[in-house]
């Protein structure tokens, strides 16, 4: 990644993706693949599928840089979300395409991005907090919360694969995501704090 | 609106596909006719996007960014994948192979053969790219409903922030259909803003909101069909105090004043 890349915002090198500059592109692959790679990784299990996949979506994100604008909101939780459904609905078909038309899973009504996310030294650290608080959470509560992110399950589907009541397996995800939540929440103040 | 509000953990099951069934469904129907509920879903979104960054990052083999910046190339420069692997198929005999004519079947077999390969994988690419062109398409949609959910959100923070800010919860008039409407309105500012749904108007018929102010006639304030989910703030004149705010059915493109039956009427709490 050349320099000017390497600190471009993320609405810049859209906006010079749309102007067709491949390196724009190849900018943002840097600054991005690799926590994608690792959510895919995570979710397919498979380097292969994960790759096409990866490569899948910033295709994707070539073909409609012109339509995205990163003000309404984040790339990060975008590209997330898209790597997301991608995989879990490659996961659930098991097709050669991972193309996901669930359009539930397409409407990103995304908030404004309350970090800088497009910094590194930003994401891993809210990565590093992100895995410390999904650590600290009693097991059952962190096994529903991943089975339902990663696996793409609903509640009763978590409770037929755990055979834990359905009743048990919603107190569960409730108690997991308030405590995320309550992270999130947090982090929020503090950053307002230092604004 | 209906008692899903209440619980402040749906946004983030939604937002994380684990609600099914009824609560799926009483959800989704909630927020279409609640504006702070919807702005509760834009951020739950973000937050459980964003837990996917605990998945521990991992760089791709260098061959993956090469292949993608092959497609790119490809792409941007020499038309689209299918058309060249078409164009391949198509090529005209060479001249090469003149005075080989023993192999003219077997190649013209193989031809065939190869072009319908290429065929097909023509066509699914151009499916894959039609589709997901029709995703592209509801992406932008979506971003777009989004930021005017954000900003109509944030207004309604505003106002629900400011003094002399009242709330107005519709109730359907007896023997009228069944639906919900909320208003909020500061006289001071000059803001209204407001958010709900009802069944279907009968045919060549609209919904209308109105503003009945303590003085002078009823103000119009909207006109909608029954689904109405997109919120919206108005501006009406400062200082009109408003006496109550009621929905009536009127012809379509709405009345300057209400002829029609009144479905729905409320007054500030």
């Amino acid at each position: 990644m050349t320099a000017p890349h390497q600190q471009a915002p993320d609405a810049a090198l859209v906006e010079q993706m749309t102007a067709g500059d491949e390196s724009a592109l190849a900018a943002l692959y840097d600054r991005y693949s690799g926590v994608l790679y690792g959510l895919l990784l995570r979710i397919l299990k498979d380097t292969h599928a994960a790759e096409e996949v990866l490569q899948d979506l910033f295709m994707q994100l070539w073909r409609t840089a012109s339509r995205f604008d990163a003000n309404r909101g984040s790339m990060t939780a975008w590209l997330m979300v898209m790597a997301r459904n991608r995989a879990i609905s490659r996961l659930r078909r098991g097709g050669r395409h991972a193309v996901a038309d669930d359009p539930e899973g397409f409407l990103l009504e995304s908030a404004p991005d309350p970090a800088n996310l497009e910094d590194e030294a930003a994401r891993r650290q809210l990565a590093g907090r992100l895995r410390a608080a999904m650590a600290s959470l009693p097991g059952e509560q962190r096994e529903a919360l991943e089975l339902a992110y990663f696996e793409g399950m609903t509640q009763t589907e978590i409770a037929e694969r755990t055979g834990a009541p359905l009743g048990t397996v919603k107190s569960r995800v409730r108690a997991a995501l308030q405590s995320l939540k309550q992270h999130f929440d947090e982090r929020t103040a503090r950053q307002s704090g230092r604004s | 609106m209906s008692e899903r509000h209440v619980n402040p953990e749906d946004p983030d099951l939604y937002a994380l596909g684990a609600l099914d069934g009824e609560e799926k469904q009483a959800y989704e129907a909630h927020v279409r006719g609640c504006v702070l509920c919807a702005a509760e879903l834009a951020a739950a979104r973000e937050r459980v996007a964003l837990l996917g960054l605990a998945a521990d990052p991992e760089a791709p083999g260098p061959k993956v960014k090469e292949r993608l910046m092959r497609r790119v190339r490809r792409e941007a420069g020499g038309g689209a994948p299918w058309e060249q692997r078409d164009a391949r198929a198509g090529r005209k005999e060479s001249p090469i192979l003149a005075g080989w004519g023993w192999l003219t079947p077997a190649l013209a077999l193989t031809t065939v053969f190869f072009a319908a390969v290429a065929g097909w994988m023509g066509v699914q690419d151009a499916r894959d790219l039609q589709r997901l062109h029709g995703v592209e398409g509801q992406l932008a949609q979506a971003q777009q409903h989004s930021f005017e959910i954000a900003r109509t959100a944030t207004e309604t923070e505003n106002l629900l922030g400011m003094p002399g800010t009242v709330r107005v919860g519709l109730k359907p008039m007896p023997g009228m259909p069944d639906g919900r409407v909320g208003v909020l309105y500061n006289a001071k500012m000059g803001m209204v803003t407001c958010a709900g749904w009802l069944p279907a108007p009968p045919a060549q018929k609209n919904y209308q909101l109105w503003l009945m102010p303590m003085k002078g006639k009823p103000m119009s304030l909207r006109v909608f069909k029954g689904e109405w989910n997109e919120p919206m703030m108005m501006k009406v004149p400062v200082g009109m105090e408003a006496k109550a705010f009621a929905v009536t059915v009127e012809p379509m493109g709405g009345m300057p004043w209400p002829t029609g039956p009144m479905v729905m009427q409320g007054a500030g709490e």
